[in-house]
C-alpha cells in the first residue's frame, strides 16, 4: 500500500506539473517523469511487456519527438485578458469532474482480487503472454496498425517536407 | 494486492488533470501534452481492468493489455501527424496559440 501511495503521489504531482508548469518544455520532461512512474505502475498490474514499451516508445520516442518540436518551435505561453475566465472555470470543473469519479468509484467496490487466477492467466503480463493474445485475436488490428503507421510517416513527411524544398529551390537561385 | 478501485481512482484524477489542461492552456502544444496525459490515464484503466477480469477467472483477460499495446501504436503515429500539423501551421502563422487560429470561423 505505501509504494502505492508513493506511486500515486508521483504521478498527480507529475500531472499537475504538466499542466501548470509555465515553460513547455519543463511540461515536457514532467509528462517523461509521469510516464516512467505509469510504468512502474504497470509493473505493479503484472503488465511487464507493456511497462518497458511504455519507457521504450512513450517515455523514449514520442517524447523527443515532442522535445524536438517545442525546441523548434519555440513556444511560450502568453498571458493576456481574452478568455481570462477560461483558466478558473477548467480548473473548477476539472476538480468537480474528478471528486465526481472518485466518489462514484470508491462508493462500488469491485470483489477482492485473486492473486492465484491472475498469475495464471495473466502470466505476468510477459512478452509471450501479450504476443499470444495480439497473434491470434489481434492479428488484424496489429496489421492495420502497421498501414497506419506507414500512412503517419507519409503524412508527417509531406506536412513538413514542404518549406525544405522551398528553401532547397531558394538556395538554388541564391547560388544561380 | 491493491483493489482495483484505487488504480480506477487514479486514473480517474489524472484524466480530470488532463481535462483542465485541454481546458486552460492556449498554446496548441501544451493541449496536446495534456491529451497525452488522458490518453494514459485511459491506459492505466484498461490495465487495470485486465487484471480485475483476470482475478475472475476470465480467460481473454489479456485482450486489455493486447489493446494497450494497440492504442500505443495510434498514440504514436497520432503524435507524427499531429505535431507536423502544428509545425505546418506555426510557418504560416508565426504563432500556435489556439485562441489566434480562427481561420475558419465565419
Amino acid at each position: 500500500m505505501l509504494s502505492f501511495a508513493i506511486l500515486a503521489i508521483l504521478l498527480i504531482a507529475g500531472s499537475v506539473g504538466v499542466i501548470s508548469l509555465r515553460q513547455p518544455v519543463h511540461a515536457a520532461l514532467s509528462l517523461v517523469a509521469t510516464l516512467m512512474t505509469l510504468a512502474v505502475v504497470y509493473i505493479s498490474l503484472e503488465a511487464h511487456f507493456l511497462a518497458a514499451i511504455q519507457v521504450i516508445v512513450y517515455a523514449g520516442a514520442i517524447m523527443v519527438l515532442f522535445l524536438f518540436v517545442i525546441m523548434l518551435l519555440n513556444v511560450a505561453d502568453r498571458e493576456d485578458a481574452k478568455f481570462a475566465w477560461m483558466k478558473p472555470a477548467a480548473y473548477i470543473v476539472g476538480t468537480l469532474t474528478a471528486i465526481g469519479l472518485v466518489a462514484n468509484i470508491l462508493q462500488n467496490p469491485m470483489p477482492a482480487l485473486n492473486s492465484e487466477s491472475i498469475n495464471n492467466i495473466l502470466n505476468g503480463g510477459s512478452a509471450e503472454a501479450v504476443a499470444d493474445v495480439l497473434f491470434n485475436q489481434f492479428v488484424l488490428a496489429f496489421q492495420l496498425v502497421g498501414v497506419l503507421l506507414l500512412t503517419g510517416i507519409v503524412g508527417a513527411t509531406s506536412l513538413v517536407q514542404h518549406k525544405a524544398l522551398a528553401v532547397k529551390h531558394e538556395e538554388e537561385l541564391a547560388n544561380g | 494486492m491493491i483493489s482495483t478501485d484505487y488504480y480506477i481512482a487514479l486514473s480517474a484524477i489524472m484524466f480530470s488533470i488532463g481535462t483542465v489542461g485541454v481546458l486552460s492552456r492556449r498554446s496548441a502544444i501544451m493541449v496536446f501534452l495534456s491529451i497525452e496525459l488522458m490518453l494514459n490515464a485511459a491506459n492505466l484503466a484498461m490495465v487495470a481492468f485486465a487484471r480485475a477480469w483476470a482475478s475472475e477467472g476470465a480467460l481473454n483477460a489479456l485482450n486489455g493489455q493486447a489493446a494497450v499495446f494497440i492504442i500505443l501504436a495510434i498514440a504514436a503515429a497520432e503524435v507524427a501527424i499531429g505535431l507536423g500539423i502544428l509545425v505546418a501551421i506555426f510557418r504560416y502563422r508565426e504563432t500556435t496559440e489556439l485562441d489566434l487560429l480562427s481561420e475558419l470561423k465565419l
